[in-house]
């Protein structure tokens, strides 16, 4: 039996890969980011 | 060429949802691929030739004039769409500039701490509230004069006083208006952004405007999130960032302005059923037309506001100076892949071809909610010293 899916709106998509990239830097792995 | 009916997805459509298990997901996933990489050719084109003038200018001790990258990756955008047209295997990546500017949105968030944002953020609700009940006023009668339908007046209304074509898209299911009344309108609205691109630096400028000043100006008058934001960081980067705020602050009011609009629709028996069965939970509503994405922000500034507290214990919480830089320097990469796609989806063929009522009714109202919102913004600084 399969299962619904989730769907995520493009606001849904952006909070993630945002906090992502925030947890990455936060955390250090990412240190710096050139301009 | 690419005619305007051919390219609604760069418009309004959102990206897919993005890679789940299955083989036909993933391959919307590579679908998106050449676009996105498409964006970051055309938006890294600009910065290299800003930085590429500006050393030829220091080599050999030439005053060259300072051109924003903003400015080159519009332009080249613009050049392409244009000329050689955008091929079907790259405008699904590029649709995903929307996404990229909400992610760019939500980075920016480091660059505020929460006073900013309540102090500027409550001065733009103020003069998004008088400018929006000047623009209502002042469009639905310039509508009523120049005999168009109320279902179009009322689109123009909304997408030039609340939030471009977002607004545009959520009112137009309040209120039935027709597709093509809902194309007109933002086609309208497409066209004057991005004539406003090239208005709105010339005039600050020529007015000597602060970058405080010029930000909100910009982020209450330009229509569109992404032309508001590029219309910003032609000016400079720190207007760049206070268009943003300002225009957020638009976004948000857009669930009330709809909801406002679809009461007043279904009391005058206009609205459609669907539509009125809408109304029985107007706090679903709300939420439902609310840009999350803003949550996303305040969050993001919220960590920021924490890590410049001055006890130890509570900065640990949020992020150090280096930190903010990185996040700052990643919203400028996702604005960057924005503004190729502001210029890959500005088709120079709307900008004559509306030619007719729809387009003048826009142009007069543009041009009159630009000025009063000057006005407002020019006498806010004068009152609360931006």
């Amino acid at each position: 039996m399969s299962t619904p899916r989730t769907r995520f709106s493009t606001d849904a998509w952006a909070i993630v890969l945002s906090l992502a990239l925030a947890l990455i830097i936060r955390i250090g792995v990412l240190k710096a980011v050139p301009w | 060429m690419a005619t305007p009916a051919e390219l609604p997805d760069l418009r309004t459509e959102y990206p897919p949802h993005a890679a789940g298990r299955n083989p036909a997901e993933r391959s919307i996933l590579l679908g998106l691929i050449p676009g996105i990489a498409l964006l970051a050719v055309v938006g890294y084109a600009g910065k290299f030739v800003e930085h590429f003038i500006n050393t030829y200018g220091k080599t050999h001790h030439l005053v060259l004039p300072n051109i924003e990258y903003v400015l080159w990756a519009i332009l080249f955008g613009i050049l392409i769409s244009n000329t050689v047209g955008l091929p079907r295997i790259f405008r699904a990546g590029v649709a995903t500039y929307e996404f990229w500017l909400k992610a760019g949105i939500i980075l920016l968030g480091a660059r505020f701490i929460l006073g900013d944002i309540l102090k500027l953020g409550g001065i733009s609700l103020i003069l998004v509230f008088i400018a929006f009940a000047f623009s209502l006023t002042f469009m639905t009668w310039l509508g009523r004069a120049f005999n168009l339908g109320p279902q179009l007046t009322t689109l123009l209304a909304v997408g030039s006083s609340v939030c471009g074509v977002s607004a545009i898209i959520a009112t137009q299911g309040a209120i039935d208006a027709d597709e093509k009344d809902s194309s007109t309108a933002i086609a309208a609205i497409l066209a004057l952004g991005a004539i406003s691109l090239f208005t709105f630096p010339l005039i600050g400028h020529a007015l000597h405007m602060s970058d405080r000043a010029y930000g909100l100006w910009a982020g209450l008058a330009v229509d569109n999130t992404a032309e508001a934001t590029a219309a910003g960081a032609l000016y400079s980067d720190a207007a760049g960032k206070f268009a943003v705020l300002a225009k957020t602050c638009r976004n948000a009011l857009i669930g009330f302005v709809v909801l406002a609009y679809a009461i007043q629709w279904a009391r005058k028996g206009l609205a459609s059923r669907a539509a009125t069965a809408q109304l029985d939970n107007k706090a679903a509503f709300l939420w439902k037309k609310f840009p999350k994405f803003v949550l996303g922000f305040l969050f993001i500034s919220l960590l920021a506001t924490l890590g410049s507290s001055a006890n130890p214990a509570i900065a640990a919480l949020g992020f150090n100076k280096p930190q903010l830089l990185a996040l700052g320097n990643l919203s400028r990469w996702a604005f960057l892949l924005t503004f190729a796609g502001v210029g890959l989806r500005t088709n120079l063929k709307d900008l004559f071809k509306q030619g007719g009522r729809p387009f003048l009714v826009g142009a007069v109202g543009e041009i009159a909610i630009a000025a009063i919102t000057l006005l407002l913004v020019v006498g806010a600084d004068h009152f609360f010293h931006l």
